[in-house]
């Protein structure tokens, strides 16, 4: 079968319950908004082939259920993401707070190179916001995650903050490919994509063994 | 060389044929050392009369000079073959000896050859290949001409290169006796089998419970080919085979040793077609409660709930006896008054949160977590119906009144997301917060575990329902434990909030109030996913669906589906298990049947198992049900140890 994409990048939406994850998904996936979205149980995905510095890179991605609850369930599907939005709702101050706890959540589960991007979603409620934008930043300085404040509902930076993840996904990918691959060496998306879960462990368990 | 006579041989055994350059290749038991040596394949005679398979390694003997360069020789025709021995019978010779494998003709079960007449595997042991040997010359087929003069042998349709023996083999005697036992055979056993198979596909049930409950023994029979008069032997090797090639797809094979069987997949019983019954009517209802408004008849109304679900101009009524919140004995006039006492309970406990302040709530982060999940969900909960359509809509302010309720009925538990799936149907239905209130207290009874705060009540039904799986469609589990999907996580969503995503409001009522009759045995909910994911076997297996495609297409399937058909299938499932000779205690154990090791020790014996499937069952996987809580069944101890321990297993 003829391949229709030059990469394949699996993302995955993560954040507290009720912060829009499902929605910023349709929005990017759809271009559509719906008020009245029914809260995601257990785990799906959405495809997207984007075309980005001439390449088609088809992003995967990941949506999962919020609540706590369900979280040795949602972090099995962690295995293999490339890139993680965190998402928090600028109108709910406690997503905010918990961010920290969704960044340690992903160094116990993800793999430790991962990309990562902090969205503040909802922004167009600005009459109901909880959490400026400076917090938001400052936050992401902190982490040192790139950060973007987003509405699905309006529109607003959400193809943005899929084509930035992407295009740092695709960057940090070409970058290792020259540093293992002689210069003239072909397209290796697969080929890395296959060296991705080996790389985990590694860097996961020294971190362990520091602390 | 100096060749010892017959007569100093301690043994009294005579080959009858005898095949050089056979290497032994694998055999249960032995060492390492003693694999890949070459020696002889031969028929030998007992001095006792009895025959055996034996292989001697080469070391132990030397061929007569005159037969040296024969790759084989005939011998039953000439006697015994004569045996030379270097150097005189020592320790050595002793130890030598012991490397001798013998397999009796009497205990052999089933022969095979393969390779290209290069391999040749023998077995005593239902589901175990023992003994494994690489002919040099390629000619085992020769070895099993012989072979054939000595024992009676059939071949199978299924695999043209494994023989199964058919006398003297024992285990066919006793399957032959166990025939032979149920009365209904009067003619000869070929017929015999040929009727009793061939039953199964007209009365499928039927047949099994009159004659293979009567069954001791374990018997194995295909679902297939069953148009045409066959050889009863052949049946029988069919069978017989049929267990064995699928033991052997399930085994593997340990770096060095030996053959391990790692799980059975014998087929089951054909799935009867069993056809939906219509719904219980206003008519029905009426007349089975008695003048005051009792039901007596517990079962039999949920007989016929579980067969045809319940008209909806009487589901108001119903479902609050289905979801315990009315008891089925209680009077018309009881009633009324146990209405009035759980009303007045529910507005207690409204009161509650109702009266607590802002000051209050800041201070109560518990509380307040709850709360807001509660109303982010109600929010977008079925907001798509008209009943919950619309801005301002007053039900979405009852839906969340109950579940705030709720929080403080069981503030432990809280409110978990899913909850809100679980309650809009029963508002829809009843439109009485009280009422909704109650049912939706019994729904959860039911269904408590699966909103644990570690999951493991998901994770126990999900394994469950792998095991089920495994039982009942074994390609399948295989495929998806293939794919990264053996811990079934894509099917999360269906058990989570019984399958309300799944299915229009309409077939949700009619799916839940059978589920919630508890028949035909405990945990029928995980034979529901059963039966969707084996009509999907051939779409994922057939495409060779991964991972990722295994997910979605589960998550796609979701309002494509035919209630009806599935509750059908499910039943046919469901007695297709019951009556498959291999049950096992796991599998009975889940459908809320006695285990029969227990029934054994305790006080039940052979008469309870002939009830498996029957009335029995059904009362023991109520009483589950109705307790509400699945561990603490009059087996629990054991079940959530030997969960635990699969669980273990599982890396759960």
């Amino acid at each position: 079968m003829a391949k229709t994409y030059d990469y394949l990048f699996k993302l995955l939406l993560i954040g507290d319950s009720g912060v829009g994850k499902t929605s910023i998904l349709f929005r990017f996936s759809e271009d559509a908004f719906n008020i009245s979205f029914i809260s995601t149980i257990g785990i799906d995905f959405k495809i997207r082939t984007i075309d980005l510095d001439g390449k088609k890179v088809k992003l995967q991605i990941w949506d999962t259920a919020g609540q706590e609850r369900f979280r040795t369930i949602t972090t099995a599907y962690y295995r293999g993401s490339m890139g993680i939005m965190l998402v928090y709702d600028v109108t709910n101050e406690k997503s905010f707070e918990n961010i920290k706890n969704w960044i340690r959540n992903i160094e116990e589960n993800a793999s430790a190179d991962v990309e990562k991007m902090i969205l503040g979603n909802k922004c167009d409620l600005d009459s109901k916001r909880q959490v400026s934008k400076e917090r938001g930043e400052q936050l992401a300085i902190e982490y040192q995650i790139k950060f973007v404040e987003t509405s699905a509902k309006d529109s607003l930076n959400v193809e943005y903050a899929f084509y930035t993840l992407a295009r740092d996904i695709k960057a940090k990918m070409e970058k290792k490919q020259e540093a293992s691959n002689p210069p003239g060496g072909r397209s290796g998306a697969h080929q890395l994509k296959a060296n991705e879960p080996q790389r985990k462990p590694t860097s996961w368990l020294s971190r362990c063994s520091v602390l | 060389m100096s060749t010892s006579s017959v007569d100093e041989i301690p043994d009294q055994s005579k080959d009858l044929f005898t095949q050089d350059g056979v290497l032994l290749k694998n055999c249960v038991g032995r060492p390492v050392t003693d694999l890949n040596s070459i020696g002889m394949l031969c028929i030998v005679q007992n001095a006792d009369g009895t025959k055996c398979v034996e292989w001697r390694p080469n070391d132990l003997i030397t061929i007569d000079s005159d037969t040296q360069d024969q790759e084989w020789a005939v011998v039953n025709t000439v006697g015994r073959r004569q045996r030379t021995l270097s150097g005189n019978m020592t320790s050595d010779y002793a130890t030598l000896r012991a490397r001798i494998i013998k397999i009796p003709l009497e205990e052999l079960k089933t022969f095979k050859v393969t390779r290209n007449n290069q391999q040749m595997q023998f077995s005593t042991k239902q589901g175990v290949w023992q003994t494994t040997f690489y002919f040099q010359h390629g000619n085992a087929e020769i070895f099993v001409a012989y072979l054939k003069n000595h024992v009676k042998t059939a071949k199978t349709r299924h695999d043209r290169n494994t023989y199964v023996v058919v006398e003297p083999n024992v285990e066919s005697q006793v399957l032959n006796r166990s025939f032979a036992e149920l009365d209904i055979f009067t003619e000869n056993t070929t017929d015999v089998v040929w009727n009793l198979v061939s039953n199964f596909k007209q009365r499928p049930y039927e047949t099994t419970l009159e004659a293979f409950s009567k069954l001791t023994d374990i018997v194995y029979y295909g679902n297939e080919g069953l148009n045409g008069k066959r050889d009863v032997s052949e049946e029988v090797a069919d069978l017989l085979t049929k267990s064995m090639s699928a033991m052997e797809d399930a085994t593997t094979i340990t770096k060095n040793e030996e053959y391990e069987v790692v799980s059975v997949k014998p087929t089951l019983p054909p799935r009867p077609c069993i056809p939906r019954g219509t719904p219980l009517s206003t008519e029905k209802w009426d007349a089975l409660q008695d003048k005051d408004g009792r039901i007596t008849e517990v079962e039999g109304v949920k007989q016929l709930i579980f067969r045809g679900g319940v008209a909806h101009s009487i589901r108001q009524s119903v479902w609050k006896h289905l979801l315990d919140y009315y008891p089925w004995q209680m009077s018309h006039s009881e009633i009324r008054a146990h209405q009035k006492k759980k009303t007045e309970e529910y507005f207690s406990m409204k009161l509650q949160w109702r009266s607590m302040t802002e000051g209050q709530e800041s201070r109560f982060s518990e509380y307040r977590d709850r709360k807001s999940l509660v109303e982010k969900d109600v929010n977008r909960t079925d907001r798509t119906h008209p009943f919950y359509a619309g801005d301002n809509n007053p039900n979405l302010v009852v839906l969340q009144d109950i579940l705030m309720t709720y929080v403080m009925y069981n503030f432990d538990l809280g409110y978990v997301q899913g909850m809100s799936d679980i309650l809009a149907p029963l508002l829809l239905l009843l439109g009485n917060e009280v009422d909704s209130f109650w049912c939706f207290v019994g729904f959860m009874e039911k269904i408590a575990s699966n909103f644990d705060m570690d999951q493991a009540g998901m994770k126990h039904q999900l394994l469950q329902l792998q095991q089920l799986l495994m039982f009942a469609s074994p390609d399948l589990a295989q495929h998806l434990a293939q794919k990264d999907s053996g811990n079934m996580y894509f099917c999360f969503r269906w058990l989570l909030v019984w399958f309300k995503r799944e299915f229009s409001h309409i077939d949700i009522m009619r799916l839940w109030e059978v589920l919630w009759t508890g028949l035909p045995c405990a945990n029928f909910h995980l034979l529901i996913c059963v039966a969707i994911l084996d009509a999907e076997k051939d779409v994922l297996i057939s495409k060779d669906y991964g991972f990722t495609e295994i997910l979605k297409h589960v998550n796609d399937l979701s309002m494509s589906l035919d209630v009806d058909r599935i509750l059908s299938t499910a039943e046919g499932i469901y007695h297709q298990i019951v009556s498959a000779p291999h049950l096992n205690d796991q599998i009975r154990i889940i459908l809320g049947m006695e285990p029969l090791n227990m029934a054994n020790s305790a006080h039940s014996g052979n008469s309870d198992r002939q009830e498996a499937g029957t009335s029995r069952t059904q009362t023991n996987g109520n009483e589950t049900r109705t307790n509400g809580n699945e561990h603490t069944g009059p087996f629990g101890q054991d079940i959530d140890e030997v969960m635990y321990q699969i669980g273990l297993d599982m890396n759960f």
